[in-house]
């Protein structure tokens, strides 16, 4: 009886983990070609918007906008995230890289650093073409760990990006490219 | 309930849900809204 009660047990616990995971896999996967990430999941290229070919705009309209698309150009996925601006550039920040299982997660920071870096960025319907210019030392580094603390109350410290625990990236302008 | 006949059961459950949210619309979109609004909810508890 008792050993009958358990299997019902463990074969309920099985089902309450695989279930949702089906799903959560399944919903990724119709997410990963969408024009655009969801709020959860990647999403694949940045198709819809007008896409900007003026002169360096005045990025500090970026104070206001909480979340950006970024999409990678290889591969060709996009995903959701913060954006400071700082001294008129636009950065990124990628947390937990320290870790194998951070660099895990943000693999698209990976990607970037190590491949080509070229990038579109959609910030309220607008898309940017970029190239994504990691940040090791810079004075202007500071501006950048100012503005994510005022702006999202981030604990990002100038020892953790010297330490390689976050990853800074400038969104730089794609000239010669 | 036998192995056979729960891993039939999960198997059908679990490519009854994948198939639902591939093919109904705007069921994903729910799923996730739903998700938000557990985990918000609970991380401001």
């Amino acid at each position: 009886m008792a050993r009958k009660f358990l299997t019902v047990i463990v074969q309920l616990l099985i089902a309450l983990v695989t279930i949702p995971a089906v799903a959560l896999a399944t919903m990724s996967f119709e997410n990963r070609n969408n024009d655009g990430p969801s709020i959860i999941f990647p999403g694949g290229e940045l198709v819809s918007g007008e896409l900007y070919l003026g002169p360096e705009p005045d990025w500090s309209f970026t104070d206001d906008v909480g979340t950006v698309h970024l999409q990678l150009d290889d591969p060709l996925s996009s995903r959701l995230i913060w954006i400071e601006e700082s001294d008129g550039k636009i950065y990124i920040t990628s947390d937990y890289m320290g870790t194998w299982l951070g660099r895990r997660w943000k693999k698209w920071a990976v990607q970037a650093y190590e491949g080509d870096g070229l990038a579109v960025v959609r910030i309220n319907g607008v898309r940017y073409e970029r190239k994504l210019e990691r940040v090791f030392y810079s004075p202007l580094l500071d501006g950048v760990i100012e503005k994510k603390i005022a702006k999202y109350r981030s604990r990002i410290t100038r020892e953790a990006i010297e330490s390689g625990e976050t990853w800074v990236f400038e969104l730089a302008p794609r000239t010669g490219v | 309930m036998k192995t056979k006949t729960y891993l039939a059961l999960l198997i059908s459950i679990s490519l009854l849900v994948s198939l639902a949210i591939l093919f109904i619309p705007g069921l994903a979109e729910s799923i996730e809204t739903w998700m938000l609004g557990f985990l918000s909810r609970n991380a401001a508890a």
